[in-house]
């Protein structure tokens, strides 16, 4: 036995050393991103609390079958004893984790009293998920910005000010989702009379945080991405000046009278043309009839460059856009909304 | 030429192989067909996996658009839900559950065959969805209004909820006969607390599958007549409540939970003690326990709902939490079978301790997940993805493949050769691992769920890049599984009737068992009727087993 006292030592430190380089790693990438809000950080703690308790499970039990597989390998053609159970070890055994599960739920129940506190004068956002991108209503300041899949909308917070998000669908189900906000709703299309969703929060640091719808939504859910960024109270009230200024109507095309028409029926998430001719080196109206439940939109386009983008036109509603005059050529028109194939198709003006 | 023989030969019929399988009604053919029925679907199934997972590796749509890619998961999910652990291990019960206690057969051997003929019915009407337009698209959970006639119009949709619906049929036709055969047909002296455990589990599987999947073609039915005959059932605009889909779908879908994964624990409950050489630790608490994750399996189901907003959070937060204690009794009554045993490193023993070790890791996420407030985080997250496949695969398919190794002598007379099974086991493994920890990672970070595409700039691609390489360390692991059943078949070691030295009855007879399996059965005084028999008066340490090589009666 003497020959491997010194392999025994580097053994028995090994045994300590690797796992505890292993939790640590591993720990390491069982991390959440740092919490950005006041409801984040209680979350992240409790989050910490309750992986450490995981992580002492984890350890001891494994620990036991990596023991049990080494020791316990069959060595003779020996009976072991015959142990069919023991009592006062399996109260025991029950206790454990119950002891564990009543103090999760002690800490979670607060925490969820914390995170779910309703502020007194929150700055009040209206949230509209829809298939598939969102619009924000800033109901205060009388802003608006609605995104497309290819242009994602911003959403400039002050830090520090209690925030309270109004959650509103009216096709399917989206979640609102910051991850260092550690926190996501539901956006629902509730029925009538049912309260809609909110989500309180308090940003606590000035950055940009990536955003994204949660609940799968169709076709271009993971395309539902939008920035929230967070910024002192007086870079706030510029941004949001800005914002709006920047919402100026685009500049009218003169169409003169008795000029060409075209028009396009958007139903079941598909338009029903997907070949549209117009004169060239004309301005010309081009009606959408939206006969769908979600908002629609005709963009046209060559390349990268987009030469004409329409406002978006609620279900239900119809609405004639002034398209500035394209020169001879091929483009592609497609709702900014839903660029799938059965919303795209080719525009040619001669 | 009147003349007549006494010769049995005589008055049994010709007819081909083919048809007799196709009409058999015999409950270990029938276990068979299951069996190698599910694994079709598997491979089916496994492959959508694989093109999903090769979509993931790295920002950009590479393969798929997003259609395709929402079509493949949400086929993926379903097919491998309902049309592989369901049923494989419904087979395995199929196959055992008769033998274990006894019986010569099921109770309702042609109920027996229209179960099982239901499910290749309801598969293909699933899959042929790609037939007529696309396949449908809305995720397994099929959330309304997603699914409702509006934003899917395509039939696939249709076509999932009929396949579903007899998929579901089958499973309910099943439970009522596992029921049945459990409290009728067991062999003498075989009272309830001497069933072997793997019938106690199908048993309040069987249960849960008859209270909870009712729940589920009932809905199914619901989103059809909303979908095609202008119901409102869920359909906010009229009045109805595309949340009540959830509620339903998800009292039916938790205790599915338990469905999939209480079997694949009595498959584990079997192999420990055979391999370590002592008896199941604590029996009755472990049967108490399975019978109190099926009773708590109807009290959680709102914890897949915490982020809608809509439910009482504590009570489900602590009822999901309670579940952990009767797991962990389970879980610490595998660890005091396996400790001071005589362990021996079979394949299905390392399935069965693989099993253990990753459903616990699965356990845990579970217990993390239980916690309201980081469920708000973590809920549609990767995270969940990864919790479940633990749970499912890490935990059910584990099982299934411990089983598989378990039970091939039985079915078969032949052992699967060892070398190859361990090859496939560590493959397995470390495939899996590779796979779906990485996930966790992804959902902490804040990766949601069902997308097809992420940014550059998030920071999932190196998590993303691992786990798809280690989906491809699974498929590769199926290679030398498959090559091991077909060479086995072909040239297989002959075993003989109990190569485990085991414990149950259906060691008692024949591999493979005659038809009506049994020509005598030993007495039935405990849990272990076969270790009885080979161990007629041992129940003192040290005793040695080598010269207990009696036959049996």
């Amino acid at each position: 036995m003497r020959r491997f006292a010194a392999g025994t030592r580097v053994r028995s430190v090994l045994r300590v050393a690797v796992p505890l380089v292993l939790i640590f790693l591993l720990g390491g990438c069982l991390m959440p991103p740092t919490p950005e809000t006041t409801q984040a950080r209680d979350v992240f703690n409790l989050y910490i609390l309750v992986l450490a308790l995981g992580a002492v499970v984890f350890v001891a039990v494994e620990g036991m079958i990596v023991y049990s597989i080494f020791r316990y390998r069959r060595r003779d053609d020996r009976l072991p004893r015959q142990i069919h159970g023991n009592t006062v070890v399996e109260i025991i055994w029950t206790a454990i984790p119950t002891v564990i599960v009543l103090v999760l739920f002690t800490f979670s129940t607060l925490t969820l009293a914390r995170t779910e506190a309703k502020a007194q004068n929150p700055l009040t956002i209206e949230v509209d998920g829809f298939q598939w991108q969102w619009t924000f209503r800033y109901l205060d300041a009388n802003y608006t910005v609605t995104g497309t899949p290819t242009n994602p909308p911003v959403m400039g917070l002050p830090v520090n000010q209690p925030i309270r998000l109004i959650l509103k669908s009216n096709d399917v189900i989206h979640s609102f989702y910051v991850p260092h906000f550690l926190v996501k709703r539901d956006v629902i299309p509730f029925p009538p009379g049912q309260p809609l969703n909110q989500l309180e929060f308090t940003v606590t640091d000035e950055g940009t945080y990536a955003g994204q719808c949660a609940e799968f939504c169709g076709d271009l859910h993971a395309r539902m991405t939008f920035t929230v960024q967070a910024m002192s109270n007086a870079k706030y009230q510029q941004w949001l000046a800005d914002a709006k200024a920047g919402k100026s109507p685009p500049p009218a095309a003169s169409v003169a009278p008795g000029a060409a028409e075209a028009k396009l029926v958007a139903k079941g998430i598909a338009f029903d043309q997907q070949k549209l001719e117009v004169p060239a080196n004309q301005a010309f109206s081009l009606t959408l009839d939206n006969q769908d439940t979600v908002q629609h939109n005709v963009s046209i386009s060559k390349g990268q460059q987009v030469l004409f983008r329409g406002e978006l036109v609620a279900g239900g509603k119809s609405m004639k856009y002034q398209v500035p005059a394209l020169p001879p050529g091929d483009y592609v028109f497609q709702c900014d909304v839903h660029p799938i194939p059965a919303m795209t198709g080719a525009i040619t003006a001669k | 030429m009147a003349t007549t023989t006494l010769s049995p030969r005589a008055e049994s019929y010709r007819r081909s192989w083919v048809l007799d399988w196709l009409t058999t009604v015999d409950h270990k053919k029938i276990g068979v067909l299951y069996i190698l029925n599910s694994f079709l679907f598997f491979f089916a199934a496994g492959i959508l996996a694989l093109v999903l997972r090769s979509e993931l590796a790295v920002p950009g749509l590479q393969f798929l658009d997003e259609r395709t890619y929402n079509e493949a998961f949400t086929m993926h999910g379903t097919i491998m839900i309902f049309l592989f652990v369901v049923p494989v291990l419904a087979g395995f019960a199929n196959y055992i559950v008769p033998l274990q206690i006894g019986a010569p057969d099921m109770a309702f051997p042609r109920i027996n065959a229209l179960s099982f003929w239901l499910l290749p019915l309801g598969g293909l009407l699933i899959f042929s969805g790609y037939l007529f337009g696309g396949a449908a698209a809305e995720g397994w959970t099929s959330y309304n209004p997603l699914s409702n006639k509006t934003y899917a119009p395509g039939v696939g949709t249709d076509l999932w909820i009929i396949g579903l619906s007899l998929v579901g049929t089958a499973s309910i036709l099943g439970a009522v006969n596992f029921i049945a055969t459990i409290f009728k047909m067991r062999a003498p002296g075989m009272t309830l607390f001497r069933m072997p455990i793997f019938v106690w589990t199908v048993l309040v599987t069987a249960t849960l599958i008859l209270l909870a999947t009712p729940v589920l073609t009932a809905g199914l039915i619901m989103l059809f007549i909303d979908r095609n005959y202008g119901g409102s059932f869920f359909e906010p605009a009229a009045g109805g409540n595309p949340i009540l889909w959830q509620h339903i779908f998800w009292f039916f879908g938790h205790p599915e939970v338990y469905i999939v994964i209480l079997p694949a624990m009595g498959v584990v409950s079997e192999i420990l003690p055979v391999f370590s050489r002592k008896p199941l630790f604590g029996y009755k608490a472990f049967v108490f326990a399975t019978i109190g994750i099926g009773l708590l399996s109807f009290s959680v189901w709102a914890h897949h709902m915490f982020t809608t907003g809509v439910v009482f959070l504590p009570f489900f937060t602590f009822m999901t939490a309670l579940i952990a204690v009767p797991t962990g009794v389970k879980m610490f009554n595998w660890l005091a079978t396996m400790w001071r045993g005589a362990l021996v490193f079979t394949t299905p023993m390392l399935f069965a301790i693989g099993f253990i070790s990753m459903f616990l890791i699965g356990g845990i996420s579970g217990v993390v997940l239980a916690s309201a407030p980081i469920d708000f985080h973590l809920q549609d997250t990767y995270f969940v993805v990864a919790h479940l496949h633990y749970v499912f695969f890490g935990g059910s398919v584990f099982g299934v493949f411990a089983a598989t190794y378990f039970w091939f002598p039985k079915m078969t007379g032949r052992r699967l050769n060892e070398r190859l099974g361990k090859i496939h086991f560590w493959l397995h493994f470390i495939g899996f691992n590779l796979a779906f920890f990485p996930m966790h990672s992804l959902g902490i970070l804040g990766m949601p769920r069902r997308i097809a595409d992420y940014s550059p700039n998030a920071g999932w691609t190196i998590y993303n890049l691992i786990s798809t390489f280690g989906a491809f360390v699974i498929a590769i692991s199926i290679v030398p599984f498959l090559i091991n059943v077909v060479a086995t078949l072909i040239n297989g070691e002959r075993v003989g009737d109990d190569p485990w030295e085991a414990n149950t009855l259906e060691w008692a007879t024949t591999s493979p068992p005659p038809p009506y399996n049994f020509d005598r059965l030993p007495p039935v005084r405990s849990e272990r009727p076969v270790f009885d028999l080979r161990h007629r008066h041992v129940d003192e340490p040290g005793h040695a087993i080598v010269a207990e090589t009696e036959a049996q009666p």
